[in-house]
């Protein structure tokens, strides 16, 4: 299908910098920098032990001992601080890792249902997993180096300067000519890591519905189409993946060369300066072995560039979420609802598209009303309203008098029950799928089983509440996901219960025996039903008739009868089945 | 006739649990092994890695020789004063930097190559794996986790073989000629250097099993945090609507955690080999000093090759120091590469086999003493029996949980009976070839599935026949079978946008959508598995109309418990408690829904 990637600019209000990430962590990356300092500090005595001890024997006076004793102590500070600084290392990526993940999560945490939706699960996927990957490399690997680098290259630069500036101003030169290709080549890299990122978002989305899928797929044999969706994707992948490398491929040789360059200067100008006298031959060799000593941290701010380029476009990506403005809540109260609602005029739109036009109705507190209407009127989109989870655009929303949004959204929503119309079931025991809450006590669930006619089902479990159910819940029948969902919304103790479409997946016998378990166990609650079946809700005290996301009546089911064609309609269309009275 | 002893033969018993199956797969297993069977997803590739190679090595040996010729110069030319030489040479130093240039730049783009596309072909392979293997396989392992093993377990070996492996070969071949320089000098002296690198190796050798355990542990707890960022991603309008946002927070702060964990451990075990080797590495140059003085206080060695000796000594032990960090790299690699394996080596239990005798019966559809039993031990159908007539509608009625949507499966070969045959238009199911058989068999699922697109795509999905149909006549086919009705219920029709997730369509549509993508493929038997439960009345009539229209010889399978839906079908079967019974009327089943036992 449409292969279509959001080609989205980030925000350019703040320029996120990886390298902020790491003022949380100072203390552990100073130490990092100085473990790795005093390694390489340490490795460059060893070539001068060595230099004395053969001065030292050419001379005569050569003492064994002492060359062994120091040579040993030597490497074995060496390993002790590359040790030292693998392991602080190790956990300071880990930490930058795991706390990025936790804000990451906290962040979405807090997000609306609808954030979550327009942001699209897959890709918050790959911002908690491969970004947070190409972070936690950044510190492991590029930390140390810049900083190893760049204190190498301040060094071996004052180094030559002190021995002949003449010479060392060519050499130096070269720096900037690196620093420079390294810059245009980077910045055409980091449009190509964006679009990577994005890519593997889409290559997720892809997997992601083959294996949410995978049941029609196999019923209608699509497995070709599926394998040439992701061939599209992975195709993509794969050139952008040799784009990054034909960039790489130059900059590398491009460096290598330009250092080569310098060699080169300082064999012709170098060696011009020693035959002319200028310039000792004891100097010129030692220029020569800086040089190498400065071109190899060079190189590796190169190789790291590569991880910083990554690094950052990941960094931004994760910075959109940290960023996106949170929902604010303003409610407070806290009151026990008692389930009058009222709606006045409320409309709801997604994007262009009307859902909702200009509802109204008002239901009384511990009645049972039922919500009809065709596919697609908008019955669903209704009762997320009604429990905040999408905002209304226009119009008032009230509960027992009170708007909507003056509620404390967590006491609003653990006094009601909500029953999607898709089965939801998180793989873990059966207890703590229908206890989701943890206000739930061992009585309120008894009660919210026996009400949802699991009791049964249950005892014929082995492991009974204990066992654990599966992620997409595929060892449940349709109906026993349904009657979990219910008892989960009963579990809560809710003032106000909202189902929808409960009864498609329930037979006519158990949904009846459910529906007086409600009014026996739960006596005050107000019940609002989206159902197709008018049998069941007959004695209702209201039924409500949606369509086309208006409301076309309300009343009694006797009321609608004599008033109403269009429920007269739906009423026949169900009637030739009526006299078997279930 | 059909005795189950038939089926006993081609039944295949497969374990699909990745994770449980892990812990067997991983014992034993050579590294050699490991990379040869990976070597071989990159066979075409074999001429581009020789040339590299070739690249690599002249590129290595071009790099070694530049210091040499440089000191020829210092030597012979400048300590003589004679700059014309000192020209000359640069000169030939120009060249062959250039030459680096080239080389330099095709290893690159030759190795990063051969990486990109052995990860494009390893995903495909894992990919087009993932569409071979039975629904059996997804219920059985979470969505997260596989997305994080064809995703970041792959992206492991690319790591290595596009960044790490140029490097590995050639300090590899930079090792092996100072090694070989060192025993040329003074074997023995060059024997005693070396002796440290044998330590590194049986070091290296009997640590990377334990590293790359590891790696193993730590890419099994990446892929337990990617499935449950999965399942709550996916499910978090139930997470807000109950008040759990702390859910959602608390278990993914564990599997972070679990994570954190064994990423320390694996990164702790992965950095173990550069300290190691750096000392070995200075040990060996220790070696070298105190023995090569001792050889020369014995006559046997000279002040000038020991400076020489202890320059090889250098490239020797610098190369496998680089080594230390790659072999890492290479562990995390194979443990990714043992992951993804674990797929490729999986296959369908759900085998074609050989044409048998055919059945003489007019049964388009008949289980002949089919039993089910689920993966987990649950027993769901107990020696089933019942034929379809061509044409005919019947309904399956019971309570939920008698084994309604299990029936279906076996129908549609989802699953194959545990013992007991189905036979399909007098042959057994399972020698159907995939693609007849679901152009025979429709089946529109309890659960609707949609793919992001427009509605036109999914109705067309997987229907080869109309796929490259225009709009406009695609509207005719439509209009034909009687269905422009439901699609007037899209705002913008074929073209309305369609999302997996959300809000943006309702259950109602979605059903709609499969009902209509069945119908177009004009199967000849269609089942319909609780296929209009969310859809309205009015509508559901007009369903039921358009099935009327089918062709005449189309079986209809309606499961339902609505009893309009099914009161115009030709027979009643009643399910329950794994068992499939004829009800005489309509009459009878209501009778036996309202007062036979119930087991759900």
């Amino acid at each position: 299908m449409s292969n279509s990637i959001h080609q989205k600019e980030p925000g350019k209000q703040s320029k996120p910098n990886v390298f902020s990430l790491l003022k949380p962590y100072r203390g552990m990356i100073t130490f990092l920098v100085i473990f790795a300092l005093l390694s390489n500090g340490v490795n460059l005595l060893l070539p001068k032990i060595i230099s004395r001890a053969i001065d030292a024997f050419t001379a005569g006076h050569f003492v064994f001992r002492t060359v062994v004793l120091e040579f040993s102590v030597a490497a074995f500070v060496i390993f002790f601080f590359t040790y030292l600084q693998s392991i602080v290392q190790t956990f300071a990526s880990e930490k930058v890792a795991r706390d990025l993940r936790t804000r990451l999560s906290d962040k979405i945490s807090r997000q609306s249902y609808t954030y979550i939706l327009k942001t699209n699960p897959s890709k918050l996927l790959t911002n908690l997993t491969s970004d947070i990957d190409s972070i936690k490399m950044f510190v492991s690997m590029a930390v140390v180096t810049i900083f190893s680098s760049i204190f190498m290259i301040v060094g071996t630069s004052v180094l030559l300067i002190r021995i002949n500036y003449k010479l060392a101003v060519p050499i130096i030169a070269i720096i900037p000519i690196i620093g420079g290709t390294f810059f245009i080549v980077l910045k055409k890299v980091r449009v190509l890591f964006k679009r990577s990122r994005e890519v593997i978002d889409w290559l997720n989305k892809v997997i992601n519905e083959s294996i949410m899928g995978s049941a029609i797929i196999r019923v209608l044999n699509a497995q070709q189409a599926e394998y040439h969706k992701f061939m599209e994707a992975n195709t993509e992948a794969r050139n952008l993946g040799l784009g990054i490398l034909r960039l790489f491929a130059a900059l590398i040789p491009i460096v290598t060369f330009t250092a080569n360059l310098g060699m080169l200067v300082i064999l012709m100008l170098g060696g011009h300066f020693v035959i002319t006298g200028s310039m000792s031959l004891g100097d010129f060799a030692a220029f020569n072995s800086y040089l190498a000593l400065l071109i190899f941290p060079i190189l590796m701010i190169g190789f790291m560039s590569n991880i910083i380029a990554m690094a950052s476009a990941s960094y931004a990506r994760i910075n959109e979420v940290l960023e996106a403005p949170e929902i604010i809540e303003t409610g407070t109260v806290k009151a026990s609802l008692h389930g009058n609602i009222e709606l006045i005029n409320v409309s709801l739109s997604y994007g262009d598209k009307p859902i909702l036009k200009d509802i109204s109705f008002s239901v009384k507190g511990g009645t049972q009303v039922a919500i009809i209407g065709p596919t697609a009127a908008g019955k669903s989109q209704l009762l997320n309203l009604l429990t905040d989870l999408v905002k209304h655009d226009q119009g008032t929303i009230l509960f027992d008098g009170r708007d909507i949004e003056s509620y404390d959204k967590e006491s609003f929503r653990s006094q009601i029950g909500f029953v999607l119309q898709d089965s939801v079931i998180f793989n873990m025991s059966l207890r703590e799928n229908i206890a989701f809450s943890d206000k739930v006590t061992d009585e309120s669930l008894e009660k919210a089983i026996n009400t949802a006619e699991l009791r049964d089902f249950v005892d014929s479990l082995p492991d009974k509440l204990n066992t654990i159910v599966s992620e997409r819940g595929t060892s449940l029948s349709g109906g026993q996901k349904q009657r979990i969902m219910l008892a989960r919304a009963l579990a809560i103790n809710p003032k106000i219960v909202l189902l929808d479409d409960f009864t498609a997946r329930v037979d006519r016998e158990t949904e009846k025996k459910i529906l007086s378990n409600l009014e026996m166990n739960y006596p005050d609650l107000t019940l609002l039903s989206i159902t197709q079946n008018i049998a069941s809700v007959k004695h209702f005290e209201q039924i409500i008739l949606l369509m086309e996301g208006e409301v076309i009546a309300t009343g009694t089911h006797r009321e609608l009868m004599e008033t109403c064609t269009e429920y007269v309609q739906i009423e026949n269309s169900q009637r030739s089945t009526s006299h078997y009275e279930l | 006739m059909y005795r189950s002893k038939i089926h006993n033969e081609v039944q295949v018993t497969m374990n699909y649990n990745l994770n449980e199956t892990a812990s067997k797969t991983e014992q034993k297993k050579s590294t050699l092994a490991a990379l040869t069977k990976l070597l071989g997803l990159i066979k075409e590739e074999k001429r581009t890695l020789i040339i590299a190679m070739i690249i690599i090595l002249i590129n290595a040996g071009l790099s070694l020789l530049g210091p040499f010729l440089i000191g020829h110069t210092i030597d012979t030319y400048i300590q003589s004063k004679q700059y014309h030489g000192v020209i000359l040479f640069s000169g030939i130093l120009l060249c062959m930097y250039i030459t680096v240039f080239i080389t330099n730049y095709l290893q690159i783009t030759l190795m990063g190559g051969v990486g990109q596309r052995m990860l494009y072909s390893l995903r495909n392979a894992v990919f087009n794996k993932l569409q071979i293997l039975p629904v059996d396989f997804f219920n059985q392992n979470k969505a997260g986790d596989l997305i994080s093993r064809i995703n970041n377990d792959t992206d492991k070996l690319n790591q290595f073989f596009s960044q790490s492996l140029m490097q590995f070969i050639s300090s590899i071949f930079t090792m092996l000629g100072a090694g070989i320089f060192l025993l040329s000098i003074n074997p023995e002296l060059g024997a005693a250097a070396l002796l440290p690198a044998l330590v590194i190796w049986i070091f290296t050798k009997s640590i990377s099993p334990w590293v790359k355990g590891k790696n193993a542990a730590n890419l099994k707890s990446v892929g337990g945090l990617s499935a449950e960022i999965q399942e709550s991603l996916n499910n978090f309008k139930v997470i807000v609507a109950f008040n759990r946002r702390d859910y959602f927070r608390k278990r993914f702060g564990e599997a972070n955690q679990k994570n954190y964990a064994t990423s320390v451990s694996a990164g702790l075990a992965n950095n173990i080999f550069t300290p190691v080797y750096g000392l070995s590495s200075n040990i060996g140059q220790l070696i070298v000093l105190a023995f090569g003085i001792y050889l020369i206080t014995t006559g046997q060695f000279t002040i000038g090759l020991l400076i020489g000796f202890l320059a090889y000594i250098y490239s020797f032990y610098q190369p496998l120091r680089q080594l230390a960090a790659l072999w890492a790299s290479f562990q995390v690699a194979m443990a990714g590469w043992d992951r993804i394996s674990q797929i490729l080596s999986l296959d369908t239990n759900l085998l074609v086999i050989e044409d048998q005798k055919t059945d003489s019966s007019s049964a388009y559809l008949s289980f002949r003493d089919v039993s089910f039993t689920y993966p987990n031990g649950k027993e769901v159908l107990h020696h089933v029996s019942f034929d379809l007539e061509r044409g005919k509608t019947y309904a399956f009625v019971g309570p939920t949980g008698g084994g309604k949507t299990t029936t279906a499966s076996l129908i549609a070969r989802l699953y194959d009976a545990s013992t007991g045959t189905v036979l399909l238009d007098g042959k057994d199911i399972r020698t159907y070839h995939p693609e007849e058989r679901t152009a025979k068999i429709g089946f529109i699922l309890q659960e609707p599935f949609l793919f992001s697109g427009t509605v036109r795509d999914n109705i067309l999905y997987g229907n080869p026949e109309y796929r490259n149909l225009s709009n406009d006549e695609l509207a005719e086919v439509i209009k034909e079978s009687g269905l422009e009705s439901l699609l007037v219920r899209f705002d913008e029709g074929l073209e309305s946008k369609v999302q997996t997730s959300g809000d943006s369509i309702s259950l109602g549509q979605k059903q709609l959508i499969a009902f209509m993508r069945s119908v177009l493929r004009k199967p000849q038997l269609l089942i319909l598995d609780e296929a209009t439960a969310n859809i309205d009345t009015i509508t559901e009539q007009l369903l039921e109309s358009i099935l009327q229209k089918l062709p005449s010889s189309t079986t209809r399978v309606i499961i339902a418990h609505r009893l309009n839906t099914i009161e115009n079908a030709d027979e009643i079967f009643f399910v329950n408690s794994g068992e499939v019974i004829p009800a005489g009327s309509l009459q009878d089943a209501v009778n036996l829904l309202l007062h036979g036992k119930r087991e759900s």
